[in-house]
């Protein structure tokens, strides 16, 4: 079981006490035209995920503290919660330099 | 607006509690509307005509409460509060607020028949509240005053702590959960089905 932190209210529980979100991040192909978008863009964007081992960045739900959605950088490997951030924020560096290996 | 005379999730289950062996003591409240306040903490505006018509601050302090006359406000997110205020005075309340904060961004919601506010009191009340919940009602900051939502006994609640010696907690669930939050406490509440946390304990026979 996970024991998480919410940035927000600083409330602490378990699993149970949050909400999993998927991968953080995701942006959506931007375009006024949607004939411009590809398939393949679309495509990525709904389905395609990382599944990294090692840092990954993912979406809480904080359902029984402030109900807000923060980011969480978590270790698949180890499970290790390292950062928590707010949902405006943009990646962090480590999650960046991780990716690069 | 509530009616004076409404009728209550629970008011059929009151009869039957004489012949009940409880360890705490439990009733729902009936004394009590509830208004739903949205706006940003960090709008100034909005934060300074809460105040006005309420007559006190909104907590800005995560799992916290402020007491001002038989008014309660309590902090459940960076941008709700939930006021319990007693009936009588319900729509005054409600209908100042709503005008004076007409300008401003923000919402207030007429909450008193969505939610049964069961209150249980005694010096087991903490115990059986860790009997249904992953929170640990044992730590020292959980304290008059604290609001914590929880999943209690499956369903979603929330709880404030309201007085301590004897400890005095209100337990919000939805209306329609109220029912079986009630029959789920007559079971864990039972006086024989304490496990003596907070009490001197005899040491074990060898």
């Amino acid at each position: 079981m996970l024991l998480i932190k919410c940035p927000i209210c600083d409330c602490e529980g378990d699993e149970t006490d949050f909400h999993y979100g998927g991968e953080g991040h995701i942006q959506r192909p931007t375009s006024s035209n949607p004939d411009k978008v590809g398939d393949e863009a679309q495509r990525d964007y709904l389905y395609v995920r990382k599944n990294p081992r090692g840092l990954h960045s993912e979406r809480w739900l904080c359902e029984r503290g402030c109900g807000k959605w923060f980011h969480a950088l978590r270790d698949t490997a180890t499970m290790v919660i390292s950062k928590t951030y707010l949902i405006t924020d943009k990646p962090p560096a480590e999650l960046k330099k991780a990716g690069k290996k | 607006m509530p009616d004076l005379d409404r009728n209550l999730a629970l008011s059929h289950r009151h009869q039957e509690m004489e012949n009940q062996a409880l360890g705490i003591e439990m009733s729902e409240r009936d004394d009590v509307g509830m208004i739903d306040l949205r706006g940003k903490a960090d709008d100034k505006a909005f934060m300074k005509n809460a105040a006005t018509v309420l007559g006190v601050e909104l907590p800005t302090d995560p799992r916290t409460s402020i007491k001002k006359g038989g008014i309660d406000i309590l902090w459940l997110s960076i941008d709700q509060w939930l006021i319990t205020t007693p009936l009588k005075s319900h729509d005054k309340t409600l209908s100042a607020l709503t005008k004076k904060l007409t300008k401003n961004h923000a919402l207030v919601c007429d909450m008193s028949d969505a939610r049964s506010i069961i209150r249980l009191s005694g010096d087991r009340v903490r115990e059986v509240l860790i009997k249904g919940c992953s929170f640990d009602a044992t730590q020292p900051d959980f304290k008059p005053g604290t609001v914590r939502r929880l999943l209690f006994a499956e369903v979603a609640a929330l709880a404030h702590f309201v007085d301590s010696n004897p400890d005095v907690i209100d337990l919000y669930v939805f209306r329609s959960y109220a029912n079986y939050v009630w029959e789920w406490l007559l079971q864990t509440a039972h006086e024989d089905a304490g496990v003596g946390l907070f009490q001197v304990q005899d040491a074990p026979v060898v």
